[in-house]
């Protein structure tokens, strides 16, 4: 079912009265929703239960300071009883999947309300573009120079439709000016624009075409970045010069929606090394370079989450040095992937690979 | 220059199979080259991809993970769990220019003594063609 709700204000205000109608009619307790908050212009993960505090609401910015899925997750820890509505863009959706699969959340007490994206810029950029011009969540999408400003990974994004959602507001082949899209996606969602009173439509004639071109646009992206990077570390030597910036701060790890693990094992003692074995080390390669560990640290993380990168870029985003973690993330991930035929968040009923086998394995 | 290249083998071994078969293997009198440090594990469903990454950083010129055969694992399915992990990093090592022939998992039983030793010379023999892992010559961060 695809309805078109109107508002004369632009886009954001159509959502903002879906969303604030949800509460004021009791289908939801709380959302969970980007929102300005009264101290900057940087739109954060919000849970607003009180309908006026709606206004704050701006889910189609063109940012996202983390991925939202590591909070949504912990207000799905546990069913509460409480409905909640989460408004989510595609990559967090994906990563909320992979962690309710990884039995850190459940998705009973959630009614998911994906946004059709079309890519992020870095916090500073967007601040900074905000500032120049305001209303740049309806401007962005309209303007093509704004549109070159989204980050590197979501330049190579093909999932910017979110999958397995109640219900999708849909930004291509509208006008963001006049209002937005909204599908259902599944029983709760129709229902709920049924409840609301909207009325099926046909999407409009340019969205299919739209969403092809990007796709295909975005596949060769992709691919150019992935031939590219495939060459940058194509020995270790390659992967050294890489890397050899890395802190080892571990804000790629904080960053990552789908490293989830509450003690990782590069905090514990298995890293922590006795000085009489750094020395030894020492002895026996002439000089290591402290801290140790930087290369282990990034091919183990590939090793354990490679095959659930979701290809957010907030790895890229949050390091210090400037090292395209994101870029060898889908390079490799995507191989794993294809490895296993898996692709993360596609479905919440696939199986992690890691976790399931077949007796006829050799 | 191969002639003279003596690899440097990590072998992660079950305790219940491959390693019984390698000692089955010394009490048999049958030899096998030097090259191979085991290392026991209580079975290679706990080989955790940092275990082969650690060994191929440290300078490993090959891994071997030998375990049961398939329905023969001491704790059911260890070693299919194992099997599916081993194969995610050979392909990440891969990407980073390590020969997915550096890393091999074998199924090797307790009675298989002689199994083990022609698999180990075989296995050296395959490394010595490689020639030195590259991190061997340079710094690793």
């Amino acid at each position: 079912m695809y309805s078109v709700l109107k508002s004369e204000k632009g886009g954001v205000f159509a959502v903002r009265s879906l969303l604030k109608r949800l509460l004021t009619e009791n289908m939801v307790d709380a959302v969970f929703v980007a929102a300005k908050t009264p101290y900057s212009d940087l739109p954060m993960p919000t849970l607003i239960s009180s309908p006026e505090n709606i206004e704050t609401a701006d889910p189609l910015a063109p940012v996202a300071p983390f991925n939202a899925s590591r909070q949504a997750s912990i207000l799905l820890r546990s069913d509460t009883g409480k409905r909640l509505a989460l408004v989510l863009r595609p990559c967090e959706i994906r990563a909320l999947i992979e962690l309710v699969k990884l039995k850190q959340c459940v998705l009973d007490p959630a009614i998911l309300i994906g946004i059709e994206c079309k890519g992020r810029m870095e916090n500073a950029l967007f601040l900074e573009q905000e500032k120049q011009r305001s209303g740049i969540s309806i401007s962005f999408y309209q303007d093509d120079n704004l549109k070159e400003m989204i980050c590197s990974a979501c330049n190579v994004c093909d999932h910017f439709q979110p999958v397995g959602t109640d219900l999708t507001l849909s930004v291509f082949g509208v006008q963001i000016s006049t209002g937005i899209g909204v599908e259902a996606e599944s029983e709760t969602g129709t229902d709920i624009l049924k409840k609301m009173g909207y009325s099926d439509v046909q999407p409009p004639a340019e969205r299919e075409a739209e969403l092809r071109d990007l796709q295909q646009q975005r596949l060769e992206a992709k691919s150019v970045l992935m031939e590219k990077t495939a060459e940058d570390i194509k020995d270790i030597k390659r992967f050294e010069t890489l890397i050899a910036n890395c802190l080892n701060c571990s804000n790629c790890r904080v960053a990552c929606p789908v490293c989830y693990c509450k003690e990782c094992v590069f905090v514990t003692d298995v890293f922590a090394h006795e000085p009489e074995l750094l020395i030894r080390r020492a002895v026996k390669r002439g000089m290591i370079k402290m801290p140790t560990e930087t290369t282990m640290f990034h091919l183990t993380r590939l090793a354990h989450i490679g095959h659930a990168c979701v290809a957010c870029g907030h790895c890229t985003s949050v390091c210090p040095s400037g090292i395209p973690v994101a870029d060898f993330f889908i390079t490799v991930g995507s191989k794993v992937q294809d490895l296993f035929d898996y692709e993360p968040g596609r479905d919440i009923n696939e199986p992690i690979p890691y976790l399931v086998f077949e007796e006829e394995n050799q | 220059m191969n002639d003279q290249f003596e690899p440097q083998i990590i072998a992660l071994v079950c305790n219940w199979c491959t390693y019984t078969a390698a000692d089955l293997a010394g009490t048999s009198r049958l030899s096998y080259p030097s090259n191979v440090r085991l290392v026991r594990l209580m079975c290679t469903g706990m080989i955790d991809a940092k275990y082969i990454i650690k060994a191929f950083l440290d300078g490993a010129d090959g891994v071997v993970i030998g375990g049961c055969h398939p329905g023969d694992c001491h704790y059911i399915n260890g070693n299919l769990k194992a099997t599916k992990r081993i194969y995610g990093v050979g392909k990440i090592m891969e990407q980073f220019g390590f020969e997915p022939d550096r890393l091999r998992l074998k199924w090797i039983g307790a009675s298989e003594g002689l199994e083990f030793q022609k698999n180990m010379a075989e296995f050296i023999e395959t490394i010595k063609q490689l020639g030195p892992s590259p991190v061997k010559s340079r710094m690793i961060l």
